[in-house]
């Protein structure tokens, strides 16, 4: 009799338990690899072979690797991801243990070191090439009965290989934008300044230089571009730092910028730019000029100054 | 005379004020966006080897000897910055239940999105669904068109879907680095749909600064009284990259 009551005890716990456990089904994926992003000059012939990181750190999960090609889609660094492989570029993998397109497990909280082999057939023409090595996880088992929407990560490095039998590249930029996006502000405004450069040429370019500002005062600031990358026949905006950062919960930041100046401004003042692309690179320049005035303060003083008035007036009339 | 005396004292106060504050001409900054301020960071660091490949964490010219012997160059992470940062990307649940869907009685469930990038900054995620919501012999619950007239949304264009008759398959966002049409938690999208060749659609993206940056994916569907019942099933995938 004992024992018949142990085994209902055991029975109706372990059956509740399995039905109502059946939802418990949320799954974390957290993936990490490194380095993000890899730059390769080569000659038509030659192989690298890169190692990444590839780190899961939710719960345990199948992974895919594959690499897909890739272009610019504005000017902000934004990319778009080819659906198809394309390119005479080569990758495979040098780890004996995994192939691209072949899933493989990787526990929770532990890493899989990715060799990949790099490979540039002879008599490719000269040109860049822009790939991304793309980690994808399988999706969760649906389940049965209920409506349900499963989600896969894909997290990727890109890849930008500039293959040139003579090490030279091509360099062919010119500024398409440099612009404070209005002439007169107030004086106590941030000024945003957009600077956007066209590449022209058929390999990718990075700009150095610097952003000026002079005041008619004699005051002089500089901003030192950051030195990202412009990809082949494409545009980029520029940054500069230091920045001062727009509060965007303002919803001031609705369009993007490449510097924002802060401070107290007054009268006239020239913003010049200067950007080479490595030695022996031509050297561009633009300008453009904006004016503050203190137009808040000036305000508020008269605004006082008529209330004071109307005050005493009122006072002297009583 | 009294008059004159309160002009006189407002003037006091106020012209010295303007004129304290002119001097201050030089460009004051709040903070700066990026932890190198130079460009010119050749000198910090070297030059990782082994037999196999070479690695550059700084930037530099193309070495026209080293290209010359060994016929590549290769350089790892972000040239403008110090060190190599990982780029890191979470997805709290992968499996977005809505239970049993009730005709005319809106489902939604949620995950968060994160991205952890040091202060290497540019990055975005995209998401695309690999077919309809649908059930094994193909019933589909349609990509949702919000509540239509005006309020017609699109897969790049996030508008009011309140309505309990407006039926189909959607997602809003709220959180860090959203795109700006998902203006209040009433805002959806049909996802872009890869059987008909749609392109991704970006959900996060940052120019700026980024570090564990976090947003809310709020998945919602809603079947008319005519929908027939059944387990509507899709997969969505959501790549994230970082910039170059």
């Amino acid at each position: 009799m004992k024992l018949k009551k142990i085994v209902l005890i055991i029975m109706f716990f372990t059956i509740h338990y399995s039905l109502f456990t059946s939802h418990s089904l949320a799954q974390q994926v957290s993936l990490s690899l490194s380095p993000p992003l890899i730059e390769l000059f080569i000659k038509p012939g030659k192989a690298v072979m890169v190692a990444y990181k590839l780190e899961n750190l939710g719960d345990p999960t199948f992974l895919n690797l594959k690499i897909l090609p890739f272009e610019a889609k504005d000017s902000l660094g934004n990319i778009r991801i080819k659906s198809e492989f394309e390119g005479p570029v080569r990758f495979s993998l040098d780890n004996s243990e995994l192939s691209l397109g072949k899933p493989f497990f990787l526990k929770t909280n532990s890493s899989q070191q990715i060799l990949l082999r790099i490979r540039i057939p002879e008599n490719i023409t000269d040109g860049d090439y822009y790939y991304s090595l793309l980690a994808e996880t399988n999706p969760p088992t649906a389940i049965e009965g209920v409506g349900s929407a499963r989600t896969k990560a894909t997290i990727g490095s890109n890849i930008l290989v500039t293959i040139s039998n003579s090490g030279n590249v091509d360099i062919n930029p010119k500024i398409t934008l440099f612009s404070t996006l209005g002439k007169v502000f107030d004086s106590s405004d941030k000024i945003p300044v957009v600077l956007t450069v066209v590449n022209k040429g058929k390999n990718m370019i990075k700009p150095e230089g610097q952003i000026s500002l002079k005041g008619n005062f004699g005051e002089t600031s500089k901003y030192d571009i950051i030195s990202k990358n412009i990809l082949a026949q494409s545009e980029r905006m520029i940054e500069a730092t230091p920045s001062s950062l727009m509060d965007c919960r303002e919803r001031k930041c609705l369009f993007p910028t490449s510097l924002f100046l802060s401070g107290f401004f007054i009268g006239k003042y020239n913003l010049s730019t200067q950007i080479k692309f490595g030695e022996n690179s031509p050297t561009i320049f633009a300008s453009t000029i904006f004016y503050a005035f203190p137009f808040k303060i000036v305000a508020g003083i008269l605004i006082t100054v008529i209330i004071v008035i109307i005050i005493i007036k009122r006072n002297n009339q009583d | 005379m009294k008059l004159k005396n309160i002009i006189f004292a407002i003037l006091l106060l106020t012209i010295p004020y303007s004129l304290i504050t002119i001097h201050s001409f030089a460009v004051l900054m709040d903070s700066s966006q990026f932890k190198i301020e130079s460009a010119n960071v050749e000198i910090a660091g070297g030059n990782k080897s082994s037999t196999s490949y070479k690695l550059s964490d700084t930037v530099g010219q193309l070495a026209a000897g080293e290209y010359s012997s060994s016929g590549y160059v290769v350089k790892a992470g972000f040239q403008y910055l110090h060190s190599i940062i990982p780029f890191s990307f979470s997805i709290s649940n992968t499996n977005i239940a809505f239970g049993t869907l009730v005709p005319n009685i809106p489902s939604t469930a949620t995950t968060n999105l994160t991205i952890s990038f040091g202060n290497s900054g540019q990055y975005q995620v995209t998401a695309i669904e690999e077919g309809p919501l649908k059930t094994q012999p193909g019933v589909a619950v349609p990509d949702t068109t919000c509540d239509g007239g005006g309020n017609t949304c699109s897969e790049s264009l996030a508008k009011i879907w309140s309505s309990s008759s407006a039926y189909g398959f959607g997602y809003g966002m709220s959180g860090d680095d959203i795109p700006a049409d998902f203006t209040d938690s009433t805002y959806f999208r049909p996802f872009p749909d890869r059987t008909a060749s749609e392109p991704p659609a970006v959900v996060m993206t940052s120019t700026n600064v980024s570090k564990n940056r976090v947003s809310t994916v709020t998945f919602k569907a809603n079947i008319s009284a005519f929908q027939q019942s059944g387990s509507y099933q899709t997969v969505i995938n959501f790549v994230a990259t970082p910039s170059y």
